[in-house]
């Protein structure tokens, strides 16, 4: 049993390495390369012409507004968000839950590019209607500009700030506000002296993921920075790899040096102010209900406010896109827009062979991506949760590595990692280089569903005879369903909208759908994107809701009533 | 079946310090009698339990229950817990949420292999004697703690095995609840007639059902008996003080009499039961506030001690009393309708037999 427990763990530290440790190693040494063919030998060559480069300065300084601005307006949207559905009587609260995994469902990129739709500065459609209803002579708004891209990744990271600010408000020991109130603090005063300082740890937390996240973000600078030549660190490495006549992976990997180097640094500071919260935030078990505010005359503007977001969210999104795929080209709604809607962009779609190829490619790498992932995951959270030795903790840190590596660097370090492999431009290149740098997303709902398998849910099966193999299969495996579910829910949406490492690594033949997504976009071709984009959004629902209801016919409590039926029957008929 | 136990040691490594969890326990069990092994967190009664039922590889020692050794380190004996064919009921009752209470209870006969139709007898009567009849498709997530507790103790019984452990198993359950249980275990545990060996912490739960007790604290079992002899003639002071409350005074022995022992105090000097203890034991008195009574009674047998009365607490059922003698508070109990009030000055009189020397 030990020794089994151990050659285990060995197995998937060695696995791993190579999915999660192995591409970084070549990225480091890529950098310090000349080109993809002459691996190995030291220059620093490609570190000199990137930090000479006189475009990395405004590359700099566009990145770090970015950043910031998205962050920042992220973080204050959802605690305001937060506040709201934790602390006050507004009503309708089940919208809070759906703004949370409103990400899951439509792809960044389509989120971008439904606001290019709406605001880009030549035939944006709300653009062209305020010129005419104001017989403006110019476009008032472009989103092809840096305000514009920090207001859409600030909308698109909200959801991360608000499940980590949420949670933190909601378990709030209403009596360390009381006690100021009992003080005379009016409740204004007691949010900013008490309230939010006490859930500092929590806000910092949430800023700082939404930070990593907008570094690692290629959606939205690409489809929003590119068109109007305002380049991130990202876009800037894609621009490296694609625009110029010779690939210069050497650079690209040097830039991406410094990229990783950021967001590894920014976990570290998250990590402690995770474990500060912990700490910190004084969560009771005894049921404290945190203290509702009143809103009263509040109540009906700060609903609207609400329904605003929800709608720029979630509704808008899929309405530009439903409305630019009938439409033969961009136009103002309208009686003439109305008469010329026809399914052609649909018809077009459907039998372009590149958009189908991209589907297949992104359903065969979303389903057995997933699936093995998650495989991959249950072996890796059990040794992590239920082996505890420096072993198993060493493979917990590799496994969690890639959980701070933006897609388009750690693509790189793949590119430099697979070109020496046979899988090198082949989907198995993709399907490696998704399951390593998502596996993290896969392992957390494992480890808490191991965590929850309480240690004498086990034992009781021992001790009634049972051997490993059954108690295994009759008691660990089923109580893991739900863990089970969502880690592959979690897979297959992320990799079923898979871009940053995609735009390195996808090759003619091996497109994935946010990929033709991208070209249609860089093409300007409005209605297909937007009738593809549609079919993209649909698929994602239409699995998470599926892969749901399965799960929860597997869920305790329905499936014991299910079984009930049939082994009953034995029992009355002996007594 | 009973259960023999030798030399067993068990040490667990926690942030650089050794902890002995099982320092040297050798123990029998008697077969067919309800054992407990009691003492405060800690001090290696779960641990023990654990290694009988296999779920714990002692380091050093031999477990033999009944004829069979089933771990023994010199001669090499492992018998995994599945094949020890044991019963047991767990602290969290470990009752698999996935399973409805047929299956739960069903699981260890599946595990044996049985026909379909016996398995449903079996279960339909095990579950007829924890009175759970009808019970078998309801999903065990929809169980009473109370409910849960007999599931839990149905699957351990349904196997008929000749011991059944018991982990604490009434821990969780509210103070009332727990009571109700306890009397209804007891009834169980006497119908069956089997070998139970019972952890608890709980002293009330260990004098109610136990045929003998084990007190452990440290690794080491300090005391064995029936729970009167535990509790009216504890040796050490650790086991009279764990099993009630007790008023503890420093003794020293001034003359070894025919009938008492003479010991000085700092309530002054006492006759108590007659102990001899060796010489260079350190002794104390043991005083349970139910044996003290207030009021001068006169006698050979009986000790007095004039103090003055310094707190009362109403607790409903009595008076917590406490009275200062010689500078030494002493607990006792008063009536509810007593008439004595704070600062009054009282005798108290022990008799010489209820007043017990201990070895510190």
């Amino acid at each position: 049993m030990l020794k089994r427990e151990r050659n285990l763990t060995y197995a998937l530290i060695v696995l791993v390495s190579l999915l999660t440790v192995a591409p970084v190693l070549m990225l480091v040494m890529g950098s310090f390369s000349n080109s993809l063919h002459s691996f190995g030998n030291f220059t620093l060559k490609k570190y000199i012409s990137v930090y000479t480069d006189p475009m990395l300065f405004s590359v700099l300084g566009n990145t770090a507004i970015f950043v910031v601005g998205s962050a920042a307006f992220a973080t204050i949207l959802a605690l305001f968000l937060a506040y709201l559905n934790t602390r006050t009587d507004i009503p309708f609260k089940f919208l809070f839950k759906v703004l949370s995994v409103m990400p899951m469902m439509i792809p960044h990129v389509l989120f971008g590019v439904s606001w290019a739709l709406l605001l880009n500065p030549s035939n944006g459609i709300l653009n062209m209607w305020l010129m005419r209803a104001f017989s403006l002579s110019s476009a008032p708004f472009n989103i092809y500009s840096l305000p514009g891209m920090v207001l859409v990744e600030g909308l698109l990271d909200m959801p991360i700030a608000y499940l980590i600010i949420a949670p933190a408000m909601g378990s709030f020991d209403a009596s360390l506000e009381e006690s100021s109130r009992v003080f005379k603090s009016g409740p204004v005063k007691t949010l900013m002296r008490i309230t939010l300082p006490i859930l500092r740890p929590a806000i910092m937390a949430a800023f700082i993921l939404c930070i990593v996240r907008a570094l690692a973000s290629f959606g939205v600078p690409s489809v929003l920075g590119m068109p109007g030549r305002v380049y991130v660190l990202s876009t800037f490495i894609y621009r490296v790899i694609t625009v110029s006549l010779i690939a210069d992976y050497g650079k690209a990997a040097a830039i991406g040096m410094s990229i990783l180097v950021i967001s590894v640094g920014l976990i570290y500071v998250y990590r402690y102010f995770t474990r500060a919260s912990d700490k910190f935030v004084t969560v009771s078990s005894r049921g404290f209900k945190p203290s509702v505010v009143q809103l009263r005359k509040g109540k009906i503007p700060l609903f609207i406010i609400l329904l605003l977001i929800s709608f720029i969210l979630i509704v808008l999104p899929v309405l530009v896109l439903l409305y630019t795929s009938l439409v033969p080209y961009v136009m103002v709604p309208g009686k003439q827009a109305f008469a010329a809607m026809s399914l052609q962009n649909w018809r077009v779609v459907i039998k372009d062979p590149i958009s189908l190829r991209s589907l297949k490619n992104s359903l065969f790498l979303c389903l057995v991506g997933a699936t093995v992932g998650t495989f991959l995951s249950v072996l890796v959270a059990y040794v992590i949760v239920k082996i505890k030795s420096k072993a198993s903790g060493f493979l917990e840190s590799i496994s969690f590595l890639s959980f701070s590596f933006p897609g388009i660097v750690i693509g790189i370090g793949f590119m430099w990692y697979f070109v020496r492999t046979p899988i090198y431009a082949t989907i198995w290149a993709l399907f490696f280089s998704y399951v390593a740098t998502y596996l993290p997303y896969g392992i957390r709902p494992m480890t808490s569903a191991f965590v929850q398998i309480h240690g004498s849910l086990e034992e009781s099966s021992l001790v009634c005879g049972a051997s490993f193999a059954t108690t295994m299969r009759r008691i660990v495996i089923p109580l893991l369903v739900p863990g089970i579910v969502s880690s592959w829910v979690l897979l297959a949406t992320m990799f079923f909208r898979e871009l940053s490492l995609s735009a390195v690594l996808s090759r003619p033949g091996t497109e994935v759908l946010a990929i033709q997504i991208l070209r249609f976009s860089e093409d300007g071709q409005w209605g297909r994107l937007s009738a593809l984009g549609l079919i993209m959004i649909a698929i994602s629902i239409i699995m998470v809701a599926g892969v749901n209801i399965l799960g929860a016919r597997f869920k305790p409590g329905e499936v014991r009533e299910k079984r009930v039926k049939v082994e009953s029957q034995p029992l009355k008929a002996t007594s | 079946m009973e259960i023999k136990i030798r030399g067993l040691k068990k040490r667990y490594y926690s942030e650089g310090k050794v902890i002995n969890a099982l320092d040297g326990v050798d123990l029998d069990i008697e077969a067919n009698k309800i054992f407990t092994l009691l003492g405060p967190s800690g001090c290696g009664k779960t641990t023990l339990l654990r290694c009988i039922v296999g779920l714990e590889t002692p380091d050093e020692g031999e477990i033999q229950i009944g004829d069979t050794i089933v771990w023994s380190k010199e001669k090499g004996i492992y018998v995994p817990t599945e094949k020890r064919q044991l019963g047991m009921v767990f602290q969290t009752y470990a009752i698999w949420p996935h399973m409805n209470v047929f299956n739960n209870v069903a699981y260890p006969l599946q595990n044996m292999k049985l026909p379909k139709a016996e398995i449903a007898a079996r279960v339909a009567k095990t579950l007829k004697f924890v009175q759970l009849e009808g019970f078998e498709s309801r999903p065990s997530t929809r169980l009473s703690g109370g409910q849960q507790q007999r599931v839990a103790l149905a699957r351990a019984l349904v196997a008929e095995p000749k011991v059944i452990l018991f982990d604490e198993p009434l821990s969780n359950l509210d103070a009332k609840l727990r009571e109700e249980t306890r009397k209804e275990l007891k009834t169980f545990l006497g119908d069956l007639g089997i070998t139970a060996v019972y952890v608890t912490h709980d002293r009330v739960e260990a004098l109610a059902l136990s045929d003998t007790i084990g007190v452990m604290n440290a690794g080491h079992i300090v005391e064995l008996g029936s729970p009167k002899k535990i509790y009216f003639d504890a040796d050490h002071q650790f086991v009279a003080d764990f099993i009630g409350r007790a008023n503890l005074i420093p003794a020293t022995i001034t003359e070894q009499g025919e009938a008492y022992t003479f010991v000085d105090t700092a309530v002054g000097p006492i006759r108590c039961q007659k102990r001899s203890f060796a010489p260079d034991d350190e002794l104390v008195l043991c005083l349970r506030p139910e044996f003290i009574e207030f009021g001068k009674v006169e006698g050979d047998d009986v000790n007095h001690l004039d103090g003055t009365i310094s707190q009362m607490s109403f607790v409903g059922e009595m008076y917590e009393t406490e009275v200062d003698v010689n500078g030494i508070r002493i607990m006792t109990k008063l009536d509810p309708m007593t008439r004595y009030n704070e600062g009054d000055r009282v005798t108290l009189n022990v008799k010489a037999e209820q007043c017990l020397l201990v070895s510190k």
